[in-house]
């Protein structure tokens, strides 16, 4: 499984699929609280990017990446229209 | 290759073939709807099914083409040659497209970047024709037009350049210095991307030489409880060094999704940071400004390096020092881009470049600037800013009228979009560059409401209201904008959503499906089947035929061998019902095979109308009879000489439209194609009302060309002498062109009607026009004979060839020379014996006196046969002579008679040519 979901915490690893942004968003959306860590992760389907995106939650830890890490902080700080 | 993809292509043609004819067929008809649906139909149709394959090339461009023909359809849009001439040029594309596939089972991706110009070209055409008028038309052809260095540039900098870091910026500065262009991407997915299988952001994290991206939402994010993951609400912006072809290949499958624009070098140097300045920069910027016009460059170097050492680097102002350096450092002697600058540190705004791009462009495009050119240029830029304030004033007056119009339907949205990038041009045109994130609010807020009041506002408050640049000479002009605004605007206004490059029309997605039900309902009924399968059915019936002609002597047996009567008449009554049945399959067969001559017709308007216009000349092309019926064989025969023929008529035939008129000619020549059925032959007629064939001409060239000896050019009729141009070899052309002349052409007409059975004939009269006349059996299958005997042998003679029969008395036989000849109806007609003929060394058989004549036709001339009897004529099979036998002309084949005996029938053409 790409995406773990610990109490209050995502855990992303290697690459996650379209098919988790619905699990992701509905994760997001009943706990408000939720941390994402992202050390793991290696490329994030755009899907589950914009539900990131449109969440805003707080990320414990950035990819290990450095080019996916920028695109991520880019897209996920600028996060105005 | 998978049966789908087969037949694809083998309907992909149809289809094409269907939309070439419709549209010529418009070009006499330009406001018939129901062509016109039916062209729609087609289109649309076709792209559906392009959609089931992994052919983007392909779909992008009958998308395009559907979307043009829905405009025409709607009266959005007016059918004109322009359109007709791209679309057949796309759909020739789209053909070519067919054949890759056919032959390499998919399409290289060279092909993509053609597959763009057309779909831009058919795309141009939906905003273009309705105002050919109008000067945005230029604007137009400035962006579209990607070949010259200048024209590359883009005229406004990109929005969001600002969010780049400097350093990308400065790195991309220094590349595109360096010649290497750097493009701007904007890629906008579509929503349902995701359900196509797409990933939006791997595929721009794999974009080749990428220097910097970055992804925005297109609105603000709904409350996370009512959101959608599955649509894309993303947009990208890439600042990338690859080609431009790298890129089109990379994302050559959602090529309509994204734009791609190259940034002029000066567009990257934008000074960010923390704008806090104070006293010590204005005097820096005299001190600097007073460098540039002494141009003590290195003491201006020194001046800003010791500033920039003095200033914290979050400094708006350090940024701009830091950009001076390095416009420094590559182009020393660009002094508008340095002036820029230091003016920039005074008034803490970026520089317009766009105010001196023009002259920026001249000085740095060509590494040795000439300084009359930099003159003139600055004149030009003089004026410009002279009428300046005028062309804005009218724009803007524009724009709002724009913006007034009803918006009904979902692509009128686009026109927000064009507005939009209109007005915030006039912004950075009139220095006004705070205004521009407004702008980009209110335009954001129309097109996510569909509604233009946000943008209408802000367009209001900002011009008309006199905020803004009423304080500069535009306010005064405003104050009767009222009054004179829509008396003035009303040409101009859809004309500027050309300033729009590509507002991709949201098509009405929901809407397909409903089509496409649509079009189910009028599909033919009717089957697709290798003709080698009714070839087949067809030699089987032929069998049947002949085998059910032994019943008969069965039944004649039957009475005479064995003396059964009764069974011999009940043969003959199962006989006349085997009989009738065949009869009938043997018409359904022929029925089947049967197609109308319109198949080969209807690739003669595209024909002649692209050979006309090459040779500049003006020819209506008339046909009738399309709906003539023929055997398959004998309508694919017809292709060939047919083709022939109408390009000699229109290379040699018709004049030039002046020499037309001196003659006293209408201008337009008028070709007609007539088909039409006589008794069991099909004819067809060419005629033009061209120059005609001189028949001194032909006669000179056939004498040059050894084909007539000096005693018979003296006693050759004109009418032979016309006839001469079926020789092989013959030509009148001095030039050989790639439409005719090469000599081959009207020998091998006449080469491919004999073979089936068919003859030519051409009459011709100088100064009047030409008419070629091909006859042709209707069918191959089955030939009618007449059977006759000679010295006890049984031959057939094809009907075709067969005038009458008649029995004449020997008396009335005259003997010319060696020759015998009779009158016949006050003719004469010349006599051969069969006999003779076929070297039977026996006299023909006399019957009261009387000789039987078989008189048949050779050319235009009658001959008579003298046989010794005739019998009946029957229907047979006709084989052609094979092996060893198929080297004697006399014979025309062999068939299998119903008592089991092998009838020869002769060639009476052939046998009467034989010395």
């Amino acid at each position: 499984m790409p995406i773990e979901f610990k109490k209050n915490l995502v855990v992303f690893k290697g690459v996650v699929p379209v098919e988790d942004a619905e699990v992701l968003l509905e994760c997001l959306q009943t706990n408000s609280a939720v941390k994402v860590d992202l050390s793991d992760c290696t490329h994030l389907h755009c899907a589950n990017l914009q539900v990131l995106m449109a969440a805003k939650p707080n990320v414990t830890a950035w990819p290990g990446d450095k080019e996916f890490c920028t695109w991520l902080k880019s897209a996920l700080a600028i996060n105005a229209v | 290759m998978s049966p789908l993809l087969q037949q694809f292509l083998s309907e992909a043609r149809d289809f094409l073939e269907g939309i070439g004819q419709k549209l010529m067929q418009l070009e006499n008809a330009p406001t018939d709807v129901g062509l016109m649906t039916e062209l729609f139909r087609f289109m649309h149709t076709l792209k559906g099914i392009s959609g089931l394959f992994d052919f983007p090339e392909m779909t992008r461009v009958l998308h395009a083409g559907e979307d043009l023909l829905d405009a025409v359809r709607n009266d959005r849009i007016q059918y004109s040659q322009t359109l007709a001439d791209r679309l057949l040029n796309a759909m020739d594309f789209v053909g070519m497209l067919c054949d890759e596939v056919e032959a390499t089972g998919n399409i290289g991706a060279t092909y993509a970047s053609d597959s763009v110009r057309l779909t831009e070209s058919l795309r141009d055409l939906m905003y273009s024709v309705v105002n050919e008028n109008t000067a945005s038309q230029h604007y137009l052809h400035l962006e579209s037009k990607t070949t010259g260095m200048a024209a590359q540039l883009l005229p406004t900098p990109p929005i969001g350049l600002k969010h780049v870091p400097e350093l990308v910026r400065m790195k991309a500065y220094q590349q595109t210095k360096a010649g290497q262009p750097v493009y701007w991407l904007r890629y906008t997915p579509i929503e349902e991307c995701f359900f196509q299988g797409e990933d939006p952001f791997f595929q721009v994290r794999q974009t080749p030489e990428l220097l910097w991206g970055n992804i925005i939402a297109r609105e603000s994010w709904p409350r996370l409880a009512n959101m959608d993951a599955y649509r894309c609400q993303l947009n990208f912006r890439l600042l990338t060094g690859a080609s431009k072809a790298t890129l089109e290949d990379h994302f050559r499958f959602i090529l309509e999704q994204i734009i791609i624009e190259p940034v002029a070098h000066l567009f990257f140097i934008i000074p960010t940071g923390d704008p806090c300045g104070g006293p010590v920069y204005e005097d820096f910027v005299g001190v600097a400004l007073g460098f540039l016009a002494t141009n003590n460059l290195t003491e201006l170097t020194q001046a800003a390096k010791t500033m920039l050492e003095l200033s914290c680097p979050d400094l708006w102002l350090s940024s701009a020092l830091r950009w001076l350096l390095l416009v420094l450092e590559n182009e020393s002697d660009n002094h508008a881009a340095l002036t820029a600058i230091v003016e920039s540190l005074r008034s803490l705004n970026p520089p317009n470049w766009l105010d001196i791009q023009a002259q920026c462009l001249s000085s740095t495009s060509s590494s040795q600037p000439e300084p009359v050119h930099g003159l003139v240029e600055n004149n030009l830029s003089n004026v410009q800013s002279a009428e300046h304030a005028e062309a804005i004033k009218s724009l803007l007056t524009t724009q709002r009228d724009i913006l007034l119009l009803p918006i009904t339907e979902p692509w009128q949205i686009g026109r927000m979009k064009a507005v939009s990038n209109v007005l915030s041009g006039c912004l950075r045109a009139t220095g006004e560059l705070e205004q521009l994130s407004n702008l980009a609010l209110a335009s954001e807020q129309s097109i996510a409401q569909g509604i233009a009041t946000p943008l209408f506002d802000w367009l209001e408050q900002t011009f008309f209201l006199g905020t803004s640049i009423a304080s500069n000479d535009l306010g005064q002009t405003s104050g009767d904008h009222d009054s004179s605004a829509t008396s003035k605007a009303p040409s101009i206004p859809e004309g500027l959503v050309n300033t729009e490059p590509r507002p991709i029309p949201e098509v009405d997605n929901e809407l397909k499906f409903g089509r496409r039900a649509e079009d189910s309902a009028t599909d033919p009924k009717s089957l697709k089947v290798d003709q080698a399968k009714i070839d087949r059915l067809m030699s089987l019936i032929g069998e049947m035929v002949v085998s059910k002609n032994a019943l008969p002597y069965l039944a004649v047996r039957a009475e005479t061998v064995y003396g059964v009567r009764d069974l011999s008449r009940e043969i003959k009554a199962q006989y006349d019902v085997i009989n009738r049945i065949a009869e009938e399959m043997q018409d359904a067969i022929m029925q089947v095979r049967m197609m109308p001559v319109s198949f080969v017709f209807q690739r003669f308007p595209r024909l002649v109308r692209d050979i006309s216009r090459k040779l500049d000349k003006d020819v209506n092309l008339v046909l009738e009879g399309e709906h003539t019926e023929a055997d398959k064989n004998i309508i694919d025969s017809l292709g060939d000489p047919l083709i022939h023929i109408v390009r000699n008529s229109l290379d040699h035939g018709f004049e030039l439209p002046d020499v037309r008129r001196a003659s006293g000619k209408p201008t337009a020549g008028t070709l007609t194609i007539r088909a039409k059925q006589e008794s069991d032959r099909v004819i067809i007629e060419i005629i033009d009302d061209g120059k005609g064939i001189d028949p001194e001409v032909v006669k000179r060239k056939a004498y040059e060309k050894g084909i007539l000896d000096e005693a018979s050019l003296e006693k050759i009729s004109d009418e032979d002498a016309v006839n001469l141009i079926f020789v092989a070899g013959f030509s009148t052309v001095e030039v050989i062109s790639d439409l005719s002349g090469r000599g081959v052409g009207m020998d091998v007409v006449r080469t491919a009607v004999e073979k089936v059975n068919g003859s030519i004939a051409l009459e011709s009269e100088k100064g009047k026009g030409t008419h070629i006349r091909l006859s042709l059996p209707l069918s191959m299958a089955v030939t009618n004979v007449i059977i006759i005997e000679s010295n006890d042998q049984v031959l057939g003679v094809p009907m075709d060839s067969v005038v009458e029969t008649v029995r004449i008395p020997r008396a009335q036989i005259r003997t010319i020379k060696h020759s015998f000849a009779t009158v016949l109806r006050g003719c004469i007609v010349p006599l051969k014996s069969i006999n003779a003929l076929l070297s039977i060394d026996a006299q023909p058989q006399v019957n009261d006196d009387e000789l039987a004549i078989l008189v048949v036709r050779m050319g235009d001339e009658s001959v008579g046969l003298i046989v010794d009897n005739f019998r009946e004529t029957i229907e047979i099979i006709l084989k052609p002579m094979t092996g060893v036998l198929a080297n004697i002309p006399a014979y025309a084949g062999s068939a299998l008679m119903g008592d089991g005996s092998v009838l020869l029938v002769l060639n009476v053409k052939e046998l009467l040519q034989c010395p």
